[in-house]
């Protein structure tokens, strides 16, 4: 009898393992290596929320909370997505757990059954489809192409739509392009949703606060309060508040979906830890300025970054409107060879040799279902970011 | 709003989380309950954790942690296991989660297909015989009586085991029972096990420390050094330490196996919040004299429950080794009527009438499947629980 069970044989090994040992390698060895392929803001989580996770330290918030989370920030999710989105949650229609992707753990074990499709725009975090995967789902990638931001079309969704479809999973703004749909981009998509009343949404705005150029994400359940019954709307503290350590991401959806979610959360995991749960209580009510302040910093790395990788040759870069990633075709640079005598063959050969040659760790496109490109993430500091880009150009104008 | 999976069909709420919510029911309309439900500690977590945890956030130890636990956590475990049961782990041999529950699950959800069987003596903690449904495997309940003192006998486990057997479920100190299976006991189990070669040991040792009158805890790994190769062993700062609101467990086990149990992780919730590794670091190398003045706490409200439930009129109640549980057994109050008028046919029955009468909250031993026994957990400062007894008293005294 094997060992591990068959659901956990279906996930592929991560495509990123060869680049981040080399990456390893690189570094034990001393060499200067530039990590741009972290999905974290490298920002220090505010002061005014670690002293909220001392103060409840202090009080002695150390026991079980409920599954979903404590009423305080069940409260606070409510108010934060009324202020936000204009959307209306009771607390009992809300979900606390360690982390989004637990939501969507949750979301999909709870719902799924052999065989039921999942549509997901591609590119996208290799989460999606890999928890489908594990829940006995089939994923169904719409790709998305460069020529249209790398943005889901409503045809296209019309056209994936089956009898057998339970979910359609959007991420707004969208790791890893940081393509972002307005509330306009939405409608006909809402519209297609509208015309398939079997179909399930479930929309992760974790990144909607860092959108750049006064471009404002919109959510599906507020652009069309239709949907809302069958809409499952997550997001979480880690990317806004800096607070990725501390897992904890939550979701608004109709009470039913959100008593299965919680029921397998009391067989999985139980409550996410009971101090960051007070953390992020006062990150969604307590001041918003940093929030802001990591936005605009954000917006300066990605013009630097987008304006320097479209000075490399072979490289065209898209400039997308949130998120914290660029995801430039180095469709360009496939074929030639390095300074170093590489063959570029494909994206993981250009990420390698890349990484090899110039000390630039990145993530090839294939991790996100969709080769020919590379994420690049500008969480970094601006003066590395700099560094990076140069050492990118470097390498670009080598291949020949 | 479509159905949900037929795996979350499978899974019900827990028992005494349902008895909570009644309870906390009732005391909101200002009844004064008793509440001998919870398997929480009513102590502090150490201020060492608390320190650690403080420290961990002011020096911005909030970023994604590995999903596997941090390395000054996961060392911490290493000295533990060696320290408590002489038991040597290697770093890739470790895996630290969101709460022992978590690991319980990673191990399950990795390991077990469709009609693979799970053996678990009961009566047993409602989660172990839950997570096997959800992965479509077959609880198989050895009967454990009162009569051995509720610890499996190594020939009901021999005659329990088949082909398809994947697991044996091991929970020693036991919840709801109490019950722990000496070293000697345990040697019997291994030899039994040392016949069926497919078969892997999950030994859920989360009360370890709660041993009474003397008592060694030993656990089967280190009793039977040649069946560590299929062992998972595991444990978690909740109830030693009184940090369950942490969420912080782990386990101990074969390289191949931890890796399995990782990737599900990643999946589900990645890493865990990194303050309650910090803290969890911290209660396990501090000093451990916290530890000894619950043990005490805990061996005085035992014997006050077992004197006060053998005193009362149509209940017998064992005398149990460790945990903060005991079970006592209701049958002589079966098929009687109480003062209130209610005539009681099961446990389930009594549980509800002691709570309506009385205000006092239990959990019925079906939950932990077993009939006709109550749970009572002792994790309640000692006025309250003579309260609880008392009442238990007055309600059993009533009965004709």
């Amino acid at each position: 009898m094997s060992l591990t069970a068959e659901r956990l044989d279906r996930i592929q090994p991560s495509l990123t393992i060869a680049i981040s040992t080399v990456a390893r390698r690189m570094i034990a060895e001393g060499k200067n290596v530039i990590s741009l392929s972290q999905g974290e803001p490298d920002f220090d989580t505010p002061r005014n929320i670690k002293d909220a996770a001392i103060r409840a330290l202090e009080a002695g918030e150390t026991k079980y909370t409920d599954v979903s989370g404590t009423p305080a920030l069940r409260q606070a999710v409510a108010a934060k997505f009324k202020r936000d989105s204009g959307l209306d949650y009771k607390p009992e229609e809300i979900i606390i757990s360690t982390g989004a992707k637990q939501v969507l753990f949750n979301a999909m074990v709870a719902t799924l059954n052999a065989g039921d499709e999942v549509i997901i725009p591609s590119p996208c975090w290799v989460s999606y489809p890999d928890i489908v995967t594990l829940a006995d789902g089939k994923p169904v990638l719409i790709p998305c192409g460069q020529n249209n931001g790398f943005k889901l079309r409503a045809e296209d969704l019309e056209a994936a739509i089956t009898p057998r479809t339970r979910w359609f999973m959007l991420n707004n703004p969208c790791n890893p392009t940081g393509a972002a749909y307005s509330a306009e981009d939405l409608k006909p998509i809402c519209d297609v949703l509208m015309r398939h009343p079997h179909v399930w949404v479930l929309t992760d705005d974790i990144y909607d606060k860092l959108a750049y150029g006064g471009f404002k994400p919109g959510t599906i359940a507020a652009v069309e309060p239709r949907l809302k019954d069958r809409t499952l709307t997550v997001h979480g503290v880690s990317k806004s508040y800096a607070m990725t350590g501390w897992r904890i991401g939550f979701a608004g959806g109709p009470v039913a979906l959100i008593k299965a979610m919680d029921k397998l959360q009391s067989q999985s995991t139980s409550n996410p830890n009971s101090i960051a749960q007070a953390a992020a209580v006062e990150a969604l009510t307590g001041q918003q300025d940093t929030v802001e302040a990591m936005r605009k910093v954000f917006e300066e790395r990605r013009d630097l970054v987008v304006g320097m990788l479209n000075r490399a040759p072979g490289v065209n870069c898209s400039n997308p409107d949130g998120a914290f990633y660029v995801y430039p075709s180095i469709h360009g640079c496939i074929g030639k060879t390095s300074k170093g005598g590489r063959k570029i063959t494909d994206d993981e050969a250009f990420a390698l040799a890349l990484l090899d040659e110039e000390g630039v760790a990145t993530v090839h496109g294939a991790a996100f279902c969709y080769p020919g490109y590379i994420r690049i993430s500008y969480a970094n500091a601006t003066e590395e970011l700099r560094e990076a880009c140069t050492r990118i150009q470097r390498f670009c104008e080598g291949l020949h | 709003m479509p159905g949900f999976s037929q795996r979350l069909g499978r899974v019900q709420v827990a028992a005494s989380v349902a008895m909570t919510i009644k309870a906390r029911a009732l005391r909101a309309a200002g009844k004064p309950v008793v509440t001998l439900t919870t398997g929480e500690p009513n102590f502090d977590s150490p201020p060492q954790a608390i320190e650690a945890a403080h420290q961990a956030a002011l020096k911005g130890d909030t970023k994604y942690p590995p999903q596997d636990g941090t390395r000054v956590l996961k060392e911490a475990i290493q000295r533990k296991f060696r320290r408590d049961s002489g038991l040597e782990y290697a770093l890739d041999e470790i895996a630290v989660s969101n709460g022992g529950k978590q690991c319980l699950f990673n191990a399950i959800m990795a390991t077990v297909d469709p009609g693979d069987e799970v053996v678990i003596p009961v009566p047993s903690w409602i989660a172990y015989a839950q997570m096997t449904q959800l992965c479509e495997g077959t609880p198989v309940l050895v009967n454990c009586p009162q009569n051995n003192g509720f610890k499996p006998r190594a020939e009901d486990i021999d005659a329990a085991i088949t082909p398809r057997t994947k697991w044996l479920v091991l929970n020693n100190p036991n919840n709801p029972t109490g019950a722990c299976c000496s070293a000697e006991e345990l040697r019997e189990i291994a030899a039994v096990m040392r016949k069926h070669p497919h078969v892997w040991i999950l030994s859920d040792d989360m009360y370890e420390h709660l041993v009474f009158d003397g008592f060694t805890h030993a656990t089967i790994a280190q009793v039977a050094p040649d069946l560590k190769d299929r062992t998972l062993t595991v444990s978690g700062v909740s109830k030693t330490y009184a940090m369950t609101g942490w969420r912080v467990g782990f386990a101990g086990g074969p390289k191949a196996l931890i890796k399995a149990m990782v990737n599900m992780q990643g999946q589900a919730t990645a890493g865990i919040s990194t303050v309650g590794q910090a803290a969890a670091a911290a209660a396990l190398d501090g000093p451990q004299d916290g530890v000894q003045v619950q043990i005490d706490a805990y061996k005085r409200r035992r014997d006050i429950a077992v004197e006060m439930l053998n005193a009362t009129p149509g209940i017998s109640c064992h005398k149990p080794e460790g945990a903060f549980y005991v079970f006592p057994n209701v049958a002589g109050c079966l098929g009687k009527t109480t003062a209130g008028g209610k005539r009681l046919e099961t446990d389930e029955d009594v549980c509800l009438a002691l709570l309506e009468e009385q205000f006092v909250a239990t959990v019925h031993g079906a939950a932990y499947h077993m009939s006709p026994y109550l749970r009572i957990s002792t994790a309640t400062a000692d006025d309250e629980l003579v309260e609880g007894l008392k009442r238990i008293q007055t309600f059993c005294a009533g009965l004709r």
